[in-house]
């Protein structure tokens, strides 16, 4: 099933026709789906069930989007995406596939019911090829539902995982928050939003791999790890900082370098 | 529809009577109030004579104090998530090591429950629930019978159970609990010596798993002492549509959404039975270590 990801992964971002990058997007989904319900558990069940019905959803409307382009313009290259409608429909399908609000509700859950590790993969490898094709697309993508999609998701990220008590649910909704960071750029500077996406996969993959060695899934749980780990807590303490964007720490840099462009772009 | 205007239009020799006639034989089913499906109903079902649409209440003032009170409801759930998770600060959410989640000290406590007894499969059985001396217990009472209703397709019969509703927050919005830092059941109740199961149903999303039950048994000692049942939450086997399942695992606690706790009696004894309950709460019983008492269908 890793090969699979990795194919498809690969597929997606390495293609210029849409048909190619669609195939791959599907490949990632199937893959994936037998590692989310691989204990069997209903939770697991019901987390690849709601993890195929939104990505299956993206996918059917990223190719309905590829479709009226094509019949627009006559060709499928991916760069040559010029149709408004079919621009529209691309934004809101690669929204649904990464998890920006308004399209967010079912990634927590779906986090919340898969293992760690695959969490990871959920989180990192699978946000990669619709980031790509984020990347590809980004001249002809509407700004505004961009803008707005990027806040609030940044917004809700934020105020949705104050709450929270599982931990895979706030770094779910962390997740949500730096794809709002990663899109509010792509417009401007897309360049940021890779150096954005590869750090935020950094310091996620950091983190994840630290809960699965401690095996905290909750609060109460890390709470107590620092008497079976301390260097690692410490160390995990670091990251998490990172992850929200302390001057210092990496995770600071996309964060800053991105406010200086929109402060460019008049935005911020 | 069309079949109807082919069939007339295939007539012309009948006389308009006739016509007639077989438009309305054709369209009497619609015609008709009755329903589509069977009209069997079970013996011990009501019967139906409103429609649900029916029952909606289109008075004015009343949907005003309605939507005050949802409105009320929304307020206190914003305030409760100011200050932390369910309500209380983290420090209590970490620090915890019991919560009482039902007492019975007043009606408005019984009224969180909801009993029921075979009698919906037209059963025999009866069962009643009132708060016990002093308003320091509720008291579910009744009679089992396992006489099976004569309906032909029913082969046992003889339950009594209270399962508590679940919790709802503002408009009618299912509400979230989580408790996974507890691993252990707790209740203080005063039985009779019968046995009892314990059922947790946990709402899931889909309906493909709206028969799941995670039950275990609660044995009463009887007597004039109470006593205090614990209960760990990895002696919960998992159950669908009342089989008990060779894929075993443990129930999760964290999304404790629309749970609802169920008691029921169903030892095939015939007779009076009586179970009085101080609270049902939980615990976290550090000495309890084990994750889950059954073996799991972990394929290789």
């Amino acid at each position: 099933f890793t090969a699979s990801l990795l194919l498809g992964t690969t597929l997606t971002i390495s293609s210029n026709h849409w048909i190619m990058a669609w195939a791959g997007l599907e490949i990632n989904t199937l893959a994936i789906l037998p590692m989310i319900s691989k204990s069997h558990h209903p939770r697991a069940i019901e987390a690849a069930t709601k993890y195929f019905l939104t990505q299956a959803t993206a996918s059917a409307l990223l190719l309905f989007s590829s479709m009226i382009n094509a019949w627009q313009t006559g060709q499928w290259d991916i760069t040559q995406l010029t149709n408004p409608t079919s621009c529209l429909i691309l934004t809101s399908a690669i929204a649904m596939k990464l998890g920006l609000v308004p399209f967010h509700f079912w990634f927590p859950e779906v986090l919340q019911g898969t293992p760690l590790t695959t969490g990871l993969l959920l989180s990192t490898l699978m946000k990669f090829p619709p980031i790509t094709l984020l990347y590809m697309t980004s001249p002809s993508l509407n700004p505004t539902v961009l803008t707005s999609m990027a806040i609030l998701s940044t917004a809700l990220g934020g105020w949705m995982g104050l709450n929270q008590t599982q931990i895979r649910k706030i770094l779910a909704f962390s997740s949500i928050s730096h794809l709002g960071w990663m899109t509010i750029i792509i417009s401007y500077n897309p360049k940021l939003t890779l150096l954005n996406f590869y750090l935020y996969a950094l310091m996620t993959t950091a983190t994840f791999l630290t809960l699965h060695s401690t095996k905290a899934s909750k609060l109460s749980t890390l709470m107590t790890t620092w008497t079976k780990a301390p260097t690692l807590n410490a160390a995990l303490l670091l990251t998490l900082l990172s992850l929200a964007g302390l001057p210092p720490l990496t995770g600071f840099l996309p964060k800053w370098l991105i406010i200086q462009e929109l402060t460019k772009q008049d935005m911020a | 529809m069309a079949v109807a205007v082919v069939l007339l239009s295939g007539a012309p020799f009948h006389g308009g009577c006739c016509r007639h006639k077989v438009f309305l034989s054709l369209l009497g089913p619609l015609l008709s109030n009755s329903k589509l499906y069977s009209s069997y109903r079970r013996p011990g079902a009501e019967p139906k004579k409103k429609l649900s649409w029916q029952n909606a209440d289109f008075s004015f003032k009343k949907s005003i104090d309605h939507l005050k009170t949802q409105l009320s409801l929304l307020t206190k759930e914003t305030q409760d998530y100011l200050q932390g998770p369910g309500g209380h600060p983290l420090s209590q959410h970490v620090l915890e090591q019991t919560r009482v989640l039902w007492q019975f000290r007043s009606q408005e406590d019984l009224n969180k429950w909801v009993i029921s007894s075979d009698v919906e499969i037209g059963g025999k059985s009866k069962v009643y629930i009132k708060l016990g001396r002093n308003n320091q217990a509720a008291l579910l009472y009744g009679t089992l019978n396992t006489e099976v209703p004569r309906d032909g397709e029913t082969k046992y019969s003889g339950y009594c159970s209270m399962r508590s509703r679940p919790a709802v927050g503002s408009f009618n919005r299912k509400k979230y609990y989580d408790w996974s830092n507890f691993n252990s059941l707790y209740l203080r109740v005063r039985g009779d010596g019968r046995p009892w199961m314990v059922n947790i149903y946990t709402d899931p999303y889909f309906s493909h798993q709206k028969d799941d039950l995670y039950s275990y048994f609660m044995f009463t000692r009887g007597g004039p002492y109470w006593e205090e049942i614990k209960i760990p939450f990895s002696k919960f086997f998992f159950s669908s549509r009342g089989r008990v399942q060779d894929n075993q695992h443990p129930v999760w606690l964290d999304k404790a959404s629309f749970l609802t706790l169920g008691l029921t009696i169903g030892d095939k004894v015939d007779g009076p039975f009586q179970l009085e309950i101080d609270f049902i709460g939980l615990l976290n019983d550090r000495a309890h270590r084990e994750e889950f008492a059954y073996e799991t269908y972990d394929k290789n």
